[in-house]
């Protein structure tokens, strides 16, 4: 096998669990790829990394993302209408991985299925990417099969995705699919992208109430650090995520910020909502 | 079914694996329940109307020269077309799964009718999603919701239209599994749902076969329906799949060009995807993003197939063409004139097809065609593309009389 890939070298590194122990876990900032173009788009990323984002969650945008909510899916689809394609994201993951940190590539099934999954994943992990979120294709389909493939032979986390209520006769099954809680599973994984509540990124922060002990639970069969993401908007959210989350991610309240009072202003949110002064 | 072509599947978030288990085996113990498959047959009977007359078109196949023309007038249903009876079948399992809620997104408001109407009968509370630009569009079928005891619930954000509504309906389910039935208007969307729709329509083909046992002694030759998703077409089919002697035929809607945009026909432009669950032929972009659909007929506009269908097609069963909008419109004047028939624009697509083959069958050939709905729904639509100039007037002057 390769090198450790970024992600994984941030994620191994004995310090991990000392910055979760004590309450600061990693951020993973989300953005979405040619929004409001290419140009703004590029520096949104490097706002995010300047404020402190930790890994960088570029997100391939689609004209139908079932599983966002409204912010992110007005916000996709203003990027295709200002011309965002597959390949002009691609273009721009290799500038926002040259900003060093790790970044995780986040798009739905079809436009993966129809660039086609090897020579996607390829391309991504030449680019530089290190991991991969596809939150509408299950471990247990032939193209989640062929997703894992192709990770595995390019060094890409594949990364799962679930929610408080997912029952752990699941979770068990998508720990196995990514080769149990063995090393090689882990390198694969990567980490656990959970859903804070049940429901689709979007602007309540309203946690589900069972969140605490799916996260003990998620933590316990895949043996993999925890994301928490959707509706974080606030210090306050991160701060109470922080008890139970190695990472925590937000996006929404990035494009919120950029609707608001244009790119200038990421940065700042992102101080904000993470605390680094 | 070919191994190349494996359409159909779950391309669902993980929070939906466990409703999607629970529902494929909550429709596997009721097929075989009797009496879940007794209360179905009630309704269907005594509630919607069934079975719905096949007619001959004996004036049609008299102009048109050639093979014998039926109608299988699933417009005769309650409410006016075939989708009712997978909404009950659908309201029934919900019931089963102990859910009080039925919910739905709609876009001309067909399905939001039929499954509020369903939600009435049955006792459901019931949420249909409607993008706001759609709700402006199609006011009438809102007030039936309404009348109906539904909520609909404005989409405020994105084009405002079925993919929004789609969207928002989504959300809402996953915010509400334990409560919420998400029904599902075609044979399209994750297992079990194509089959599950198929199983309730099915009841068409063998209702078509019983008919016309009893008036010609043998089963048709041609088969005709139109396809949106196809939730007609596989109920017509259903019971003549494994019959090869039957030849099949699906009618998308080719719109107003061949462009991609100008039609919804996937046999036109339609390449493999992974959509909304399921994986079929999509209308879609060379980047893998779903292409915007036309059609004049609002059932018919959209960019998926159903996945058992895109398998029919692909192993050769089922043949898929299209019929232009100005084409339906002229099936509906043809039959309305000389059977009495006033189509749905959807269903017209067909009769459409039928006015090009019938000529060229023998005269001891049947061809039976669905007729999916009734045309009242479409009352403004056909007003509009004969530009009645009267309408227009009766429309200025009804807002007269509401002041």
């Amino acid at each position: 096998m390769a090198g450790m890939n970024k992600l994984q070298t941030l994620l191994g590194d004995p310090s991990t669990l000392l910055r979760v122990k004590s309450g600061k876990p990693f951020f993973m900032a989300h953005m979405i790829a040619g929004y409001r173009s290419d140009s703004e788009s590029e520096q949104v990323a490097q706002a995010l990394v300047k404020g402190g984002a930790d890994i960088i969650e570029l997100q391939i945008p689609f004209s139908d993302p079932m599983a966002d909510g409204p912010t992110i899916a007005v916000a996709s689809e203003d990027a295709l209408k200002a011309g965002a394609t597959v390949a002009k994201s691609l273009e721009l993951l290799k500038k926002v991985a040259a900003f060093g940190k790790p970044v995780a590539v986040m798009s739905y099934t079809n436009p993966v299925f129809r660039y086609g999954i090897p020579k996607f994943v390829k391309t991504i992990a030449d680019a530089g990417a290190s991991a991969l979120i596809v939150p509408d294709c299950p471990f247990d389909t032939e193209e989640g099969q062929a997703l894992i493939a192709a990770c595995k032979e390019n060094n890409i986390c594949f990364i799962p995705v679930v929610s408080p209520g997912v029952p752990e006769e699941r979770l068990k099954q998508l720990a196995s699919a990514g080769g149990g809680s063995s090393s090689g599973g882990k390198d694969l994984l990567g980490f656990v992208y959970c859903t804070s509540r049940q429901g689709i990124t979007g602007a309540t922060s309203k946690f589900a109430k069972d969140l605490a002990d799916f996260a003990t639970l998620a933590k316990r069969v895949f043996n993999l650090p925890l994301a928490v993401g959707f509706g974080v908007k606030s210090k306050e959210d991160v701060q109470s995520l922080a008890k139970i989350a190695d990472i925590v991610i937000a996006g929404s309240v990035f494009v919120d910020a950029i609707k608001a009072s244009g790119i200038g202003t990421v940065e700042k949110t992102i101080r904000e909502i993470i605390q680094t002064e | 079914m070919s191994e190349k072509h494996t359409y159909g599947g779950a391309y669902v978030p993980e929070m939906l694996w466990e409703t999607l288990q629970k529902l494929d085996a909550e429709f596997e113990n009721a097929k075989k329940d009797t009496a879940f498959k007794s209360e179905f047959e009630n309704l269907l009977k005594n509630y919607s109307g069934r079975p719905t007359p096949l007619i001959f078109a004996a004036r049609a196949t008299e102009e048109l020269g050639g093979a014998k023309i039926y109608l299988k007038n699933e417009g005769a249903n309650h409410t006016g077309a075939h989708k009712i009876t997978h909404c009950l079948g659908q309201a029934l399992i919900a019931k089963r799964l102990g859910k009080k809620m039925l919910i739905a997104d709609t876009g001309a408001g067909q399905h939001g009718v039929a499954t509020a109407t369903v939600a009435a009968k049955l006792g459901f509370s019931c949420k249909i999603f409607m993008g706001r630009i759609d709700m402006e569009r199609q006011r009438p079928n809102v007030f039936l919701m309404e009348r109906l005891g539904a909520t609909v619930v404005p989409v405020e954000y994105g084009t405002k239209t079925l993919k929004d509504a789609v969207n928002e309906a989504l959300k809402f389910w996953m915010e509400n599994l334990d409560e919420a039935y998400f029904v599902i208007g075609s044979v399209v969307g994750p297992k079990p749902y194509p089959s599950m729709n198929r199983y309730f329509q099915s009841v068409i083909s063998r209702e078509i076969r019983a008919q016309l046992q009893e008036r010609e002694g043998k089963p048709p030759d041609v088969v005709v329906a139109c396809v949106g998703g196809g939730s007609n077409a596989m109920g017509s089919f259903d019971d003549f799949i494994h019959e090869k002697s039957v030849q099949l035929i699906g009618v998308e809607a080719g719109g107003r060009g061949k462009k991609l945009g100008e039609h919804a026909s996937r046999v036109l432009s339609g390449a493999e995807g992974i959509f909304q669950g399921y994986k079929s032929l999509f209308l879609q972009t060379e980047d893998g993003q779903i292409a915007p659909t036309h059609s004049i007929s609002a059932g018919l506009d959209y960019p998926g197939i159903g996945p058992e269908l895109a398998n029919l097609h692909a192993e050769g069963r089922v043949e898929l063409t299209y019929a232009t909008d100005d084409e339906a419109v002229a099936a509906v004047d043809f039959f309305a004139k000389l059977e009495g028939v006033i189509s749905a624009l959807e269903s017209a697509h067909a009769l459409a097809h039928v006015q090009k083959i019938a000529p060229k069958m023998p005269k001891d050939s049947i061809i039976v065609a669905t007729l999916s709905g009734r045309g009242d729904k479409d009352l403004f639509n056909f007003a509009r593309a004969f530009k009645d100039e009267s309408f227009r007037e009766f429309l200025k002057d009804e807002y007269g009389r509401y002041e």
